[in-house]
């Protein structure tokens, strides 16, 4: 009985390994070759760097110009997933209430925009026709849509389970609309708009087709694209490259270790 | 969850994240969703606008409800909905997009020329699609129930290699297709040296027949923690008395999952399959960073991508495609989704 118990502790520890290495592995090699000196890399690209060196990572940025294309990655992903949160919520509420028509076919009709693609051809033809192509606010415009979608689903069903009475009460008081839900329905609904604004900010910050397609001058690039042109131009320097990859994942890294538990918590949700 | 549709955004990663609810909810009545669907359907009083309780809310207030709730749908209109339609519109066409170049209604001909084979590519882009989603669906979902199996406890060893197999969607694709292609650099990757020292030598991301197999574990590797964390989400609504019953009578691990764990899991099984099926058949941003097509990997949305944007700049042609790839995501992913609810009340009834 000992035994067993011990085998499989075992095997558990073991399998844990496993898994964390797969997921490692891929990981601390980038690190590791973002250290090494090109020359190193070349005769042997698998031994620890013995003198870890930084130059890789000022040369990657200047080369890579990775911090203007960082601050439009910011840019973009911040004001298109807050006015994205925010429409969200300015579209949840008079549904979830009742306050306007055709309340319900409205939040159906989300429901299907849930489901439906987003084919980029016609939306770059749209993009030309409304001059919404290569330029900053077109480029944030054109990923509203992106996180809309899930956050008035996901803000009809919370606006749902607060007591309408609360409103009732506010507006006979004479509170305005948008007070009342500023400073009433956004405390509350707190959860549901962090995993709206982390879903929009997310799509938004990873996206590379979106770059690609809706963007043509250079400095307007956001730093997916850059990294990726800079694979392009620099395919051999793999040393310069990781560092350069390890830049761009920094800061999304930062802010998942810091919303982990909602992301989960939400993708959990969904197997509901 | 993942996503529907050659897209821009929606296809990235956060996608993977929160998607699968709502795509599971429209998809399948009766899921999460439902509480605000209901509530948005409540029947309400019929009375002459304003609406319900928005007679309490002066007319300024009311002007600036409606102002929100306008730019928001007309957004949602703008961008989700007409692109849709537009789709259609634009493969009847052969817009070039080029400056100066003229455009006319060509009927038909895009959809003709896919069939009669007069821009090569589509079969072997329908074979590609067919490898590519079969592939992701069954290893992904094999994969990611082995994950959740082990990494279903509260320690904080599963803890934190949950959030670890959860990385790589946060990572995004283009960071997850340059380090894979980092790994299997043909003049020494670490991957490369691990295949050749097993006597495989190949130039992987850039040999026709191993290019395809990558994508797709690189795929799977990429949505693998959230296809886990549903899994395991299915595995803890699973309450203990069952597994204690199946322990009385002495049933092996593996028959104890195939008999119990396994039926009572349906529902994150649909929501895990429905996702990866539409997720792989279109999303083609993952395929773009690592080979852009090449080498077998031509997936239609990345045949849809690249005869739109790529040298030929036929968006004609290339709405033609994602037509199809429409059409087909569809048969594909409704009759799975009757077909695995069917199995849902089959096995838990």
């Amino acid at each position: 009985m000992m035994q067993l118990r011990h085998a499989r502790r075992v095997s558990r520890l073991s399998t844990g390994a496993l898994i964390g290495l797969l997921f490692l592995i891929p990981l601390l090699y980038v690190l590791m070759i973002s250290l090494e000196p090109s020359s190193q890399f070349i005769s042997n690209p698998l031994r620890p760097p013995t003198s870890p060196a930084g130059s890789n990572f000022s040369q990657a940025w200047q080369q890579g110009d990775l911090g203007p294309q960082l601050v439009n990655t910011v840019i973009y992903a911040v004001a298109a997933a807050f006015v994205s949160t925010a429409l969200s919520l300015l579209i949840a509420f008079p549904v979830a209430r009742s306050l306007v028509r055709w309340s319900s076919g409205i939040y159906r009709a989300f429901v299907v925009g849930m489901c439906l693609p987003l084919p980029i051809i016609p939306l770059f033809v749209e993009a030309q026709d409304l001059h919404l192509f290569d330029n900053r606010i077109g480029y944030i415009i054109l990923h509203l849509e992106v996180g809309l979608p899930l956050g008035v689903l996901l803000l009809t069903a919370f606006v749902s389970s607060i007591p309408r009475e609360l409103d009732e009460a506010a507006w006979l008081d004479g509170s305005s609309y948008l007070r009342y839900v500023v400073s009433f329905v956004v405390p509350l609904a707190w959860p549901s708009l962090l995993i709206t604004f982390l879903y929009s900010l997310l799509g938004v910050w990873n996206d590379i087709i979106g770059p690609v397609v809706f963007l043509a001058n250079p400095s307007l690039f956001p730093v997916t694209r850059g990294i990726y042109n800079f694979y392009g131009s620099n395919e051999s320097e793999w040393t310069l490259l990781a560092a350069g990859i390890i830049i761009v994942s920094l800061p999304v890294l930062i802010l998942f270790v810091a919303s982990q538990r909602q992301l989960l918590r939400s993708a959990i949700g969904a197997s509901g | 969850m993942t996503e529907p549709g050659p897209l821009t955004g929606r296809n990235s990663l956060a996608h993977q994240v929160a998607n699968p609810a709502a795509a599971a909810s429209a998809l399948l009545p009766g899921r999460a969703g439902e509480e605000g669907a209901a509530a948005a359907a409540r029947p309400a009083p019929r009375r002459t606008r304003p609406q319900g309780s928005a007679r309490l809310l002066s007319m300024p207030s009311r002007l600036v409800m409606w102002g929100g709730l306008s730019i928001g749908l007309a957004v949602f209109v703008l961008f989700g909905i007409v692109p849709v339609a537009a789709n259609l519109v634009v493969s009847f066409t052969n817009y070039s997009g080029l400056a100066g170049s003229s455009t006319s209604f060509d009927g038909f001909i895009n959809y003709v020329h896919l069939v009669t084979s007069q821009r090569p590519g589509f079969v072997a882009s329908l074979v590609a699609t067919v490898i590519f989603v079969v592939g992701v669906t069954v290893v992904q979902n094999a994969i990611g129930m082995m994950l959740a199996h082990r990494l279903q406890g509260d320690s904080r060893t599963a803890a934190f290699l949950r959030i670890l197999a959860f990385l790589p969607i946060v990572l995004g694709v283009t960071v997850v297709g340059l380090i894979w292609l980092l790994l299997f650099d043909p003049s020494g990757g670490p991957g490369t040296s691990a295949f050749s020292a097993l006597g495989v030598h190949s130039s992987f991301f850039g040999s026709s027949t191993a290019a395809l197999p990558l994508v797709i574990v690189v795929q799977v590797w990429q949505n693998l923690g959230f296809t886990m964390v549903v899994f395991v989400g299915g595995l803890k609504a699973i309450p203990h008395s069952v597994y204690d019953a199946a322990a009385l009578d002495g049933v092996t691990p593996w028959r104890r999952f195939r008999r119990v764990t396994w039926p009572l899991m349906a529902p994150s099984v649909t929501v895990n399959v429905l996702f990866a099926v539409i997720g792989s058949l279109t999303t083609y941003n993952l395929i773009y960073v690592l080979t852009d097509g090449a080498f077998n990997t031509n997936t239609l949305g990345m045949l849809a991508f690249n005869s739109a944007f790529g040298p030929s700049a036929d968006l004609g042609f290339g709405a033609a495609v994602t037509t199809v790839l429409f059409v087909v995501t569809l048969l594909v992913a409704l009759p799975l989704a009757t077909a695995l609810r069917a199995r849902e009340r089959r096995l838990l009834t």
